[in-house]
């Protein structure tokens, strides 16, 4: 069995080792406190998504790749 | 989206762009096995897709991208006190507009001292699809990308 990380950064596109991941039916609720993550700039320097949403009265997120 | 940041820029309104994993991972974007060849390809996509916005990375375990379900492009808003007050498992950008100037009006509603209560509401949104562009992404990072795309999708 292939740790989280392995399998979260799967190495082909295939319904079997992708589909399951798409949880957004599960995800965090409106209106409720968020979860919280650090996150990192492009030159390595860490920072976490709550001080992202406190810089602004509010703040879109949008999430991606190249595809 | 880029131009969406900027036009609601000046209202204090921020936007960001968050790496999270490949979605296709091909010959010259492979799937990720490191935090510097994640943030590698983030340096990348902020070049030629010509992102104008602060993009962050998520952890190489994607544990931000999964707690908020995982989907390729999703799109959400937070207020400052850290609720999301707007979730799209796609990202529309006339969706993101009407959303964004909503908030604002309540926030001009509020600041008028209008009594407001908070309620949910379900909405189906449309985005522009863009074949030409997705499929442009594929063959960008590699064959082996497109190859797969059309073998998961096949009948």
């Amino acid at each position: 069995m292939e740790d989280l990380t392995t399998r979260y950064n799967y190495d082909e596109f295939t319904p079997e080792k992708v589909f399951h991941w798409l949880s957004f039916a599960e995800s965090p609720a409106l209106g409720e406190p968020a979860p919280d993550f650090p996150l990192w700039h492009l030159d390595g320097t860490e920072t976490n998504l709550s001080q992202i949403w406190k810089a602004h009265t509010y703040t879109i997120v949008e999430f991606g790749s190249f595809t | 989206m880029n131009a969406l940041a900027e036009q609601f820029a000046d209202q204090n309104v921020g936007s960001i762009f968050l790496y999270t994993h490949e979605a296709h991972p091909g010959e010259i974007y492979p799937h990720l096995t490191s935090m510097t060849q994640k943030l590698n390809h983030a340096q990348a996509l902020r070049d030629i897709l010509n992102v104008t916005r602060p993009i962050l990375v998520d952890s190489l375990d994607g544990a931000c991208h999964r707690a908020y379900g995982t989907m390729p492009n999703m799109t959400w808003i937070f207020n400052r006190a850290g609720m999301p007050i707007y979730k799209s498992n796609w990202t529309g950008t006339k969706s993101v507009e009407n959303a964004i100037q909503y908030f604002l009006d309540v926030s001009v509603r509020r600041k008028n001292q209008e009594r407001l209560a908070p309620f949910q509401v379900e909405r189906l949104d449309y985005r522009t699809q863009d074949a030409d562009a997705f499929e442009a992404g594929l063959a960008r990072n590699g064959p082996k990308a497109v190859r797969e795309y059309a073998t998961a999708f096949e009948d």
